[in-house]
């Protein structure tokens, strides 16, 4: 119980610390409509007819956007705890490394899925697919970012507490976190071009390599976790 | 005792910071490190605090061996460093707040209040801590670490930026926890403030602790003297 209310606590700080300041969200949320903008004027004003290549861009725009948005989320929520000591001032409480961790991945996975909710759907509509897009596949489409989030999370949470901590750390943790994601990237898109063109998964391999491997990095990285906070 | 620190070194890469450091302090014992900036006062303290791991050397608090329990050692320590060890946009309730609640201590919103107004920060509790000035930040600080009754209080420079009123809080504060029993360490250049304070006192000069005297076996300018003299050694060598 104690664990749980801890974990609960460092979340509730967090998600608080983010909305407080509005700085990350609106980072965030301008860089993805950008992207967004870019992908449309440089394939618009005609897109594909065909769904499948609108289904493919589509997909590719929305996993740019997410990837890197996340990549700013990831340093800004370490940023917070080492600038004045914070994340020491945790430490010294004696609470688990772990509980620091999951809270982490926790906050940065709902602050990552609030964007996914509200981006998603402006791109669906400047790729012409929103029309195509029903209640199910839309719900559909957010179960894959989802997973695909935790996953992301699950290792750039563990990165960006190593990055953080050295110069130049923000640059660093693109460095070390897109090839190790690549994995997600490849399970996410391919399942989300699926979705966006055909309303479900046809091929299971895709979604078993997104699920498999989000979850391999979140029990690695966790077991990890004590090693990277307390160093 | 409550500290045991024996043989203690912190390298860094080819530096030694700390040098087969010995120290232990006793319950109601004021133990004062004096040392020029960059002597390893602060690396020291950290150490202790279980923020770093030394390089060699073994370290029993209260009994457990802080390098390998850390965890189970940290909630005897209350810990003023440099950094606040806080969140600056948080106001020192909800800071308090939260680090209670990491700590897991009862009756919270009322031990907050209490330790707020007991530090003289009541008028300021709901004001964000960013815009406090380093004796409002200081008030705060030392109001974090006792936060959950410490056994052990571990005071990097805690009267440095302070002015004369700031100082004679924290010179007050400090008396009055080592009155209640506790065990207080505080490392600062101030030989002046630190005798005040102090029950034994050190002199930490490049990573080297010297056991100077006790308050009883020595005058505030015979100490001054003394690490003047160290001082002027150190350089000239």
């Amino acid at each position: 119980m104690k664990a749980l209310r801890q974990i609960a606590a460092l979340i509730r700080k967090d998600l608080g610390l983010q909305f407080r300041s509005k700085e990350t969200l609106a980072l965030i949320f301008v860089f993805s409509v950008l992207v967004v903008l870019i992908f449309a004027f440089a394939f618009g004003p005609e897109f594909p007819t065909e769904k499948t290549e609108r289904g493919k861009l589509t997909a590719s725009v929305l996993w740019t956007a997410f990837v890197f948005a996340g990549i700013i989320t990831l340093n800004r929520s370490f940023t917070i705890e080492r600038s004045h000591g914070a994340l020491h001032g945790i430490r010294l409480t004696g609470v688990d490394a772990s509980h620091v961790y999951l809270s982490k991945v926790v906050s940065n996975v709902v602050f990552l899925f609030l964007l996914e909710i509200v981006i998603t759907p402006i791109a669906l509509q400047f790729f012409e697919l929103f029309d195509d897009v029903t209640v199910g596949i839309f719900l559909k489409l957010l179960g894959v970012l989802s997973i695909g989030t935790l996953g992301f999370c699950a290792v750039g949470v563990l990165l960006a507490g190593m990055s953080t901590s050295t110069n130049g750390g923000e640059s660093l943790l693109s460095v070390i976190l897109l090839p190790l994601v690549i994995p997600i990237i490849m399970g996410g898109t391919k399942c989300t071009v699926s979705i966006l063109v055909t309303g479900g998964l046809e091929d299971r391999f895709w979604l078993g390599l997104l699920v498999g491997s989000s979850l391999i990095f979140l029990a690695s990285a966790y077991l990890l976790a004590d090693a990277v906070i307390e160093e | 005792m409550r500290l045991n620190a024996s043989q203690i070194t912190k390298n860094f890469g080819h530096r030694t910071i700390v040098k087969n450091v010995n120290l232990t302090i006793n319950p109601g014992e004021v133990v004062a490190i004096f040392g020029p900036n960059g002597a390893g006062k602060t690396t020291f303290i950290k150490i202790l605090a279980t923020l770093l791991r030394p390089t060699s050397g073994k370290l029993d608090i209260e009994g457990m061996d802080a390098i390998a329990d850390y965890a189970q050692v940290r909630n005897t320590l209350g810990v003023i460093v440099h950094e606040h060890l806080a969140y600056p946009t948080l106001t020192p309730f909800e800071n308090l707040k939260f680090f209670g609640q990491m700590y897991g201590i009862n009756d919270l919103e009322n031990r907050c209040k209490t330790l707020l107004a007991e530090v003289g920060l009541q008028r300021f509790v709901h004001e964000p801590l960013h815009i406090f000035s380093r004796g409002m930040t200081q008030r705060f600080m030392i109001a974090r670490a006792l936060l959950h009754h410490p056994s052990i209080l571990l005071l990097d420079e805690p009267f440095s930026g302070l002015d004369a009123s700031a100082k004679q809080f924290v010179i007050d504060r400090i008396t009055q926890e080592r009155q209640d029993g506790k065990s207080v360490l505080i490392t600062t250049h101030n030989t002046e403030l630190g005798y005040l304070v102090g029950t034994r006192f050190f002199f930490m000069i490049n990573g080297e602790l010297e056991e100077i005297a006790t308050k009883g076996e020595i005058e505030v300018e015979a100490l001054l003297h003394l690490y003047e003299e160290r001082l002027i050694d150190t350089t000239s060598n």
